[in-house]
């Protein structure tokens, strides 16, 4: 009997299982864009260095360099459409003009890309150009990234793009944010509309329960009651609060109510109006007057009590189904023509209006603080190494010159966009509507642009927010007037505060601060003069707070916000 | 009984180990004639041990960063060490003791709890002559295995928020004050416990139901003959059979007893509740955003093992003696 | 003596069906909210949140419409069906061997190898030790490799299917033997086909495992042609987070909550479908069903 052969006969079988398994699961070789000159011909050519001031000219075909490879890691503008086709224009265009083979990989929001960077940068593979995410302070990833050696200066980039440093590089205390030892080690981009967020209040409620415009604390408060209280909108059931938000898991009030405690003058973690001893604002006696505040509005069921658990999609189904007076939003998540028919079509007689500085508290309220910086770009040392820094800076450059901006941010002219006499960004008249940049659909072709593209010129936030009137109330919208009134008023400048390296028990603190923080909110701690201080010594005893401000203080001093 | 312990192999094993005094020689012999007549097997290890050696234990290799400060440049073996400084960190940790309680009360809730009833799920299933309904609870208890946390938030937060959860409309009507069962330090760990229950008690009713269906029939049909009651049969057969599936996922939970699903606690809690609900994972995951976690997540990870290889070892021994079973 | 009676069995059966009933209904109303979550029109779900009931001609299909309309869906779900596929072949080629081999109680060295693998399962190294081996020592950056490979043996799984296969009576191996057959012929021809039950239980948690696979394709894969199902929906669902910053004309047809269900229940889909054909093994008590003693 052959027994041999049957055994032979079932190895083979299974070892010819595992290959096949392999085999067909091994991915084909990723497909890079094919160069568009013949490989031959690129071949023969000896691999030529990029004259780092080469003007975007186009390139005569007959003699080619051989193309720069840059893979650039950075988020997405919108998530949910993918990244830009292998044989997009876009790409196209940079192969042709720049001689640039470019790789784009989007990175994911929130803590997932900044694990993916973290993990590439333990492995020593970053890609050559990429954001240095962060989700909570972007300037301290440079920091370690340049502590592992991973990225290179990139001061004499700057000098290769002059355009590009006048409409994106042109605020030098962003900029100092990614100093390190006087080297520019990131570039900071463009931030998105900064101050764009602000208190708005139900006009139509007011109206109707006879009220006029609160202005100071103590008018909002019985504005805020009365919402609570009065059946604002007359449904016969008590399902309205005054206030509603959310805690955005930052410290303390969080941003969302900042601005309460913004009208007594400590919007920010930190009290930035006190330069000769500079620390945390919990010190400042006002923080606690807005606290003993905000427990009576609490205490007074006001405040919409799920705010502790609630995170913000949960807030924004909640206000457009009417159930706050009063809240602090973005002006485009408010009013913008993607996002204001929600609330319109439940409620065509609402009005949203905006509020002022609330006054009264202190002698010098703010609106809230204001620190957000643009998007931080790096370039690894291995593309420095690799003398791929002149490549990278022509791109960033072209990216900003008319044809890169135009292309990235809206399409092809004609095709996705078009330009009206004053030079506007406008979509009347295209062929094909669904082609239209700002269609879902195309979303995949502008995927940088808040990230590199855009720089907030008048034209382009013309374009990005609209005017528009609304389906259901036919009610003319503008969410630009809603910027414009946020963005001017008072505001605590906070930039600085990205220059606060975290402390090493950042985890510890920050818990103790904040569970301490809700409990005196809430109503679950005794909040009195003597309970306050003994959490302020606590602060110092148990998580070491006092060790923070005096760091803080030196980076501070180091950098030259505050006098030694 | 265990169902090995009477087969002759186990029996002839424990005899010669019983035999201490046979000379060194013959022992030698006598093993390698064992490892030639199980040479077949040894040809079935070398696919699987060589995945542990290279996706397992080069890991477990790197996992020295624990002890060293990592540079990425410099690579694993050429980072420098500075010996317990990332335990020293977690230790420190103002919550230390916290966090320790928190991730072990959840963790025995789940298996004190968690794991009698989806036997008694498992046993119902087995038990049910109606093989349409069967199927169909297994099927539809099984589905929320698949729900996300994200998704289970939503749906906790239509059953318990205060301001419109289902719940406290019900006690509302009653008269009742609500309860914020999400934000009460009162109620947050029932809540975990609860849906952590709700979501994957099905799904662990498999694992029992294919042990169920090893039992041979004959035995059921037997114990029919002698006239044992339904429930002595479920008491001195079903039981018995699923027991050592019992034992083993007990054992293997005890050694996973820092391990809680993090999922779960990062979506489900929040400030207020920080005092019962934060567990080691969280922590970790809090403190990792600061800056390169790499060093401090593994050192945790080791601590972590340390105990449950403390566990497990512990528990196996009175597994041994009290079910007459054991991992190893 | 207690004697079983139909009475008796009439009894019994009543109490574990009620039971399961009652079971059922805990699990299925809630998953109900989850349907008709994913079925409300935007501008109910707007007015008031998830009604318990709706008629079959007020749903709406937005929300299943925008994930399966997206341009890369195709391409993703075929990516995720590959992965899950190879992934549950991979899993069990190792553990089915591995499994076997540690069945033998009689196999020198066999408490030694059990050892080592519980130890690999009680520490657990982190993301940074493994993805130095995946990326940096392997180089399977943008390779689905690194998906399916690092995962492929789970030491429950083993251990579980260990049990199982030393519950298979001894004399049933031995008679193979004694026609013969070695140890490999008997896990072909004798074991393997009594333990069909547990095989597609295993391959079930092996499959289950690479089907929902979100984290390891975002950090090692690249290219968004690889990128399987999982990551599509989670990129579709906080991209509606962020609407503040998406100045342009979103479909929004759908809320957020409805996005969120539909994509559970899509991903929930082919799960759904493969159980029940799983379950006919179940019922019909294959393992010893044909072992006469």
């Amino acid at each position: 009997m052959s027994t041999k052969t049957t055994r032979f006969v079932k190895i083979a079988l299974i070892a010819c299982a595992l290959t096949l398994i392999i085999a067909a699961c091994a991915p084909a070789p990723t497909a890079v864009p094919a160069p568009t000159q013949p490989a031959a011909a690129a071949a023969t050519q000896p691999a030529a260095t990029v004259a780092p001031t080469a003007p975007p000219a186009p390139k005569p075909t007959d003699t080619p360099a051989k193309p720069v490879d840059i893979e650039l890691w950075a988020q997405a503008t919108s998530t949910q459409a993918p990244a830009p086709p292998d044989d997009w224009v876009g790409y196209k265009t940079i192969r042709e003009k720049l001689n640039l083979n470019l790789k784009y990989v989007i990175i994911p929001t929130g803590q997932d890309g900044e694990t993916k960077i973290n993990a590439a940068a333990a492995a020593n593979a970053l890609p050559d150009f990429f954001q240095a995410v962060s989700t909570t302070n972007a300037r301290n990833k440079v920091i370690d990234l340049n502590k592992q050696g991973l990225i290179a200066p990139v001061d004499d980039l700057l000098k290769l793009m002059p355009n590009r440093a006048k409409t994106h590089y042109n605020n030098p205390a962003s900029l100092a944010m990614a100093k390190i030892d006087g080297k520019q080690m990131a570039f900071v981009e463009v931030p998105n509309l900064p101050r764009r967020e602000g208190v708005v209040i139900r006009k139509d409620w007011l109206d109707k329960l006879g009220l006029k415009m609160p202005t100071t604390m103590d008018e909002l408060f019985a504005v805020a009651k009365a919402f609570t209280e009065k059946d604002p909108d007359g449904n016969g059931k008590n399902d309205t609060y005054g206030l509603g938000g959310f805690f955005d898991g930052t410290w303390g009030q969080g941003n969302r109510f900042a601005f309460f405690f913004g009208a007594y003058g400590v919007p920010d973690t930190w009290d930035w109006d006190n330069t000769s001893n500079f620390g945390l604002a919990v010190r400042n006696p006002n923080f606690y007057k807005a606290l003993v505040e905000f427990r009576k509005w609490n205490e007074s069921k006001v405040i919409d009590p799920d705010w502790a658990t609630i995170n913000r999609d949960e807030f924004r189904i909640r206000w457009p189904q009417g159930r706050y007076g009063i809240m602090w939003e973005d002006f485009c998540a408010l009013a913008c023509v993607a996002n204001y028919p929600k609330f319109d079509n439940n409620f065509p007689n609402g009005e949203w209006v905006a509020l002022p500085t609330m006054k009264g508290a202190v002698a010098k309220p703010y609106y809230n603080s204001y620190g957000g910086l643009g998007s931080f770009f790096a370039v690894s040392k291995k593309a420095a190494d690799a003398g791929k820094g002149p490549a990278i800076a022509k791109l960033l450059e072209w990216m900003a010159s008319p044809e890169g901006y135009y292309l990235l941010g809206f399409g092809v002219e004609g095709v996705n966009y078009k330009l009206d006499k004053n030079g506007a960004v406008t979509t009347d008249g295209l062929s094909d509507p669904t082609k239209a940049w700002n269609h879902e659909s195309m979303a995949r072709f502008t995927q940088m642009r808040n990230q590199l593209i855009y720089d907030n010129n008048p034209n382009e936030v013309l374009a990005r927010y609209p005017d528009f009137v609304t389906d259901k109330s036919k009610k003319p919208m503008s969410p630009m007037a809603f910027y414009k009134f946020f963005s001017t008023q008072t505001w605590q400048d906070s930039t600085a505060g990205n220059l606060i390296v975290n402390p090493s028990n950042r985890a510890d603190l920050q818990r103790f601060y904040n569970e301490n923080f809700q409990a005196f909110a809430l109503g679950t701690k005794p909040l009195t003069e003597q309970t306050w201080a003994d959490f302020l010594k606590a602060l110092d005893a148990n998580v070491k707070a006092n060790a923070w401000e005096e760091s803080a203080r030196k980076n501070l001093q180091d950098a030259g916000i505050l006098k030694k | 009984m265990s169902q090995y312990a009477g087969t002759p192999a186990v029996a002839r094993v424990r005899r010669a180990r019983a035999k201490p005094d046979v000379p060194l020689a013959m022992r030698v012999q006598r093993l390698a004639r064992a490892m030639w007549k199980h040479r077949w097997y040894y040809l079935l290890l070398i696919a699987p041990l060589t995945y542990y050696l290279i996706f397992r234990y080069i890991p477990i290799w790197n996992a020295q960063i624990a002890f060293k400060d990592f540079f990425a440049l410099k690579g694993v073996e050429g980072s420098p060490w500075v010996g317990l400084q990332h335990f020293e960190a977690f230790f420190n940790s103002f919550y230390f003791s916290e966090l320790i309680v928190n991730t072990v009360i959840f963790s025995l809730a789940r298996l004190i709890l968690g794991m009698p009833i989806a036997i008694i799920l498992a046993l119902a299933i087995h038990e049910s002559r109606f093989l349409f309904f069967r199927s169909l609870v297994q099927t539809v208890t099984y589905l929320p295995h698949f729900l996300s946390w994200v998704i289970m938030l939503g749906l906790l937060l239509g059953l318990l928020s205060p301001s419109s959860g289902m719940i406290n409309e019900m006690i509302k009507a009653a008269g009742g004050q609500p309860i914020a069962f999400l934000t009460s330090t009162a109620w947050f760990r029932q809540v975990v416990v609860l849906s952590d229950i709700w979501k994957e008690t099905g799904w662990s009713t498999i694992l029992y139901l294919a042990a169920l269906l090893g039992i041979s029939p004959d035995l059921y049909e037997a114990a029919e003959v002698d006239g044992a009651s339904r429930w002595r049969r479920i008491w001195h057969i079903s039981l018995p059979g699923i027991v050592p599936v019992i034992v083993l996922i007990t054992l293997l939970r005890l050694g996973n007893i820092l391990d809680v699903s993090f999922q779960q606690i990062w979506v489900l809690y929040s400030v207020p509740v920080y005092s019962v609900g934060d567990i080691i994972d969280t922590w970790v995951y809090r403190s990792g955003v600061l800056d390169f976690q790499f060093s401090l997540a593994t050192a945790v990870g080791l601590f972590k093992g340390v105990i449950g290889l403390i566990l497990i070892l512990v528990a196996n021994s009175v597994a041994k003696r009290v079910a007459q079973q054991s991992l190893f | 003596m207690f004697r079983s009676t139909n009475r008796d069995e009439w009894g019994f059966q009543l109490f574990v069906n009620g039971l399961l009933l009652i079971v059922l209904l805990i699990i299925v109303i809630p998953l109900w909210r989850v349907i008709m979550t994913s079925l409300t029109p935007l501008d109910v779900y707007m007015r008031g949140g998830t009604p318990m009931f709706q008629w079959p001609w007020e749903w709406s299909f937005a929300a299943y419409e925008q994930m399966l309309t997206h341009p890369t869906f195709p391409r993703a779900t075929l990516n995720s069906v590959i992965i899950t596929l190879c992934g549950t072949a991979l899993s069990l080629f190792l553990t089915v061997p591995l499994a076997y081999a540690l069945s033998a109680r009689t196999l020198p060295g066999r408490r030694l190898i059990i050892a080592l693998i519980l130890f690999t399962f009680l520490f657990h190294v982190g993301l940074i030790p493994v993805y130095l081996l995946v990326a940096k020592t392997l180089g399977w950056t943008n390779n689905i490799l690194a998906i399916i490979v690092p995962p492929a043996v789970g030491v429950t799984n083993v251990l579980v299917m260990m049990r199982f296969f030393e519950g298979i009576p001894e004399e049933i191996k031995e008679s193979a033997r004694m026609d013969g057959a070695n140890d490999l012929q008997v896990l072909w021809r004798i074991v393997l086909p009594l333990s069909k039950p547990i095989l597609l239980t295993i391959g079930l948690f092996y499959a289950v495992h690479y089907w929902n696979e979100f984290f390891t394709p975002i950090l090692y894969l690249n290219d968004q042609n690889l990128q399987p199902l999982p990551v599509l929906l989670r990129n579709i669902l906080i991209g509606q987070n962020f609407s503040e910053y998406v100045d342009y004309d979103v479909s929004r047809a759908a809320s957020i909550e409805s996005l969120k269900s539909s994509a559970v229940l899509l991903t929930m889909l082919p799960m759904v479908l493969v159980y029940p054909w799983i379950q006919r093994y179940f019922t019909k008590g294959t393992l010893l069903g044909g072992v006469k003693e």
